[in-house]
């Protein structure tokens, strides 16, 4: 069995006193695991990545990225180890080209330009957008801002990938490109999303968070297929494993 | 198209001018960012009725413009908010120093209307040299020389997120603009009573996108430093660039040289 890359234990986190967003959340992720974390909004599920990837540092418990325990001073070890992306990628993109945008991640861990060079055009591949280059990011679509976000983080080659809420605001098109990037990146990727079609295409395993508590963790077609529990948790059926008689919306025409 | 988008619009252009493949851009930007302190040290150092010295300078932003290819029509367009700015700096020295000072043509100046001559145009060559080095230098590469010549790290994060920031206030300042008048129709621009609360809302919004923008540079390394790697070492031709450059801007500030020129046509 591959080994853990991620152990949560006992985490409990919250913005204000008495309001706790994690309660007592307890989990590991393995190499080569692909993980979905759904649940309502305000289930904590942002929140979750933004701990593991040290955003947000007053959480009780203990988290350990690869064996190093999450804390300030080993900051800058994680973040070498785990690549985040962004919901909004105006968020993330912040450079005039796309081209100075994916490079800058690999330029800041002191890379030599011709490394820097040959992973920028790979990750600019990896997402289909050869060419892209010199485009203003101004200039982009949203759906090829999500997909230049991605090769920002695909060009510093993390062991892990964050990605929150990956599919919101795109097109078919792009959609099924996402799902084609992540399906290719083979190493432990963590998702969260309120698409649960997206979730049933990229993910082996899905965990399920509820009123800051893990209420489900397991495969996808443990709770993916059980409607009265999602419905429990504020969420449907995914469309594709609804039958087609049950998809008008109740009191729809 | 909303005078918030048209400034967003503009920002962004001066950006990509910044990143286009043309020679100037592709000098050095620590030789462009020296030959700008130089020309800027030299334009205030001039005397408050050295007129005749401050035109002579003038030659320096002219032939950059002629260089780069920048429209210099354009450039005074976008800096149609600064540059009248400039010029009510020493408005009413007319009116406070009548003595009489150089004569042109038959024409008596004033010493006030000398010294506002002066600072007027010592004002705008500042904004135009600046504009110069921005629109011909990306910004990171801006830093990086800052980087190079060790102003302190803490001065140049400080530009690197200012400037960042100004782009992320006016988008989001544009999308309650829009929210706002989409459900105020038939209304010009924003109520007064309303702007407290919008302009509030504004800075939350931009200091929370700020933030986030400042968390995913530092998730993807950034510590504040700019990697040496990000630009090229300075070659021959930059070296040629800046001494040519550099030993202009200092002839011009010693010596005038429209006076010298006139005495010769004048024998």
């Amino acid at each position: 069995m591959s080994h853990i890359h991620i152990e949560v234990k006992d985490l409990t986190f919250a913005y204000e006193k008495d309001r706790k967003i994690l309660d007592g959340v307890t989990f590991t992720a393995r190499e080569q695991d692909a993980i979905g974390i759904i649940g309502a909004n305000g289930a904590g599920k942002s929140t979750l990545l933004k701990i593991l990837v040290g955003l947000l540092l007053s959480f009780e418990g203990t988290v350990r990225v690869e064996e190093i325990p999450l804390e300030k001073r080993t900051l800058p070890r994680i973040r070498e180890k785990i690549g985040y992306v962004f919901q909004d990628a105006d968020s993330q993109l912040f450079s005039t080209s796309v081209y100075e945008d994916i490079a800058f991640g690999p330029r800041n861990y002191g890379l030599p330009e011709e490394e820097v060079d040959r992973r920028v055009r790979l990750a600019l591949k990896k997402v289909s957008l050869e060419g892209f280059g010199k485009k203003p990011i101004h200039r982009l679509s949203g759906g090829e801002k999500k997909l230049v976000s991605i090769a920002a983080i695909l060009s510093m080659t993390p062991d892990i990938l964050l990605m929150d809420e990956p599919s919101a605001a795109l097109d078919p098109r792009n959609r099924r490109n996402l799902i084609r990037v992540l399906n290719e990146f083979d190493h432990l990727k963590i998702l969260t999303s309120h698409d649960l079609d997206f979730i049933w295409d990229t993910c082996s395993r899905v965990i399920l968070l509820g009123e800051g508590r893990i209420l489900y963790d397991g495969n996808p077609e443990g709770i993916l297929r059980d409607k009265k529990t999602l419905e429990e948790s504020g969420l449907e059926l995914p469309l594709s494993l609804t039958p087609r008689e049950e998809r008008t919306p109740s009191g729809g025409q | 198209m909303s005078r918030i988008t048209g400034a967003i619009r503009e920002m962004q252009t001066i950006e990509e001018s910044a990143s286009r493949d043309q020679w100037v851009n592709r000098i050095h930007p620590l030789v462009k960012f020296c030959l700008t302190i130089l020309y800027l040290i030299c334009v205030i150092s001039c005397g408050r009725y050295d007129l005749p010295r401050v035109l002579g300078l003038a030659l320096y932003p002219f032939l950059m413009f002629e260089l780069s290819g920048l429209p210099f029509g354009e450039a005074l367009y976008r800096l149609r908010i600064v540059l009248p700015l400039v010029c009510i700096v020493g408005i009413f020295n007319p009116l406070l120093d009548r003595r009489p000072g150089a004569e042109i043509l038959g024409f008596t100046l004033t010493m006030g209307l000398l010294s506002m001559l002066t600072l007027m145009i010592k004002g705008i060559l500042t904004v135009l040299s600046s504009y110069l080095l921005v629109a011909s230098t990306p910004v990171d590469d801006l830093c990086a020389a800052m980087r190079m010549i060790h102003i302190p790290r803490m001065i140049v994060v400080e530009f690197l997120l200012i400037w960042r920031y100004i782009s992320l206030f006016m988008s989001e300042a544009e999308k309650t603009e829009e929210a706002y008048l989409l459900r105020a129709p038939g209304q010009k621009g924003i109520a007064m009573k309303n702007w407290g609360p919008l302009l509030g809302s504004m800075l939350l919004r931009s200091m929370d996108r700020a933030s986030e923008v400042y968390e995913a540079m530092c998730l993807r390394g950034f510590t504040g430093d700019f990697p040496a790697g990000r630009i090229r070492k300075a070659g021959r031709r930059d070296l040629v660039f800046f001494v040519s450059f550099a030993a202009g801007i200092l002839l011009l500030r010693i010596f005038p040289v429209l006076v010298l020129v006139g005495s010769l046509f004048a024998g």
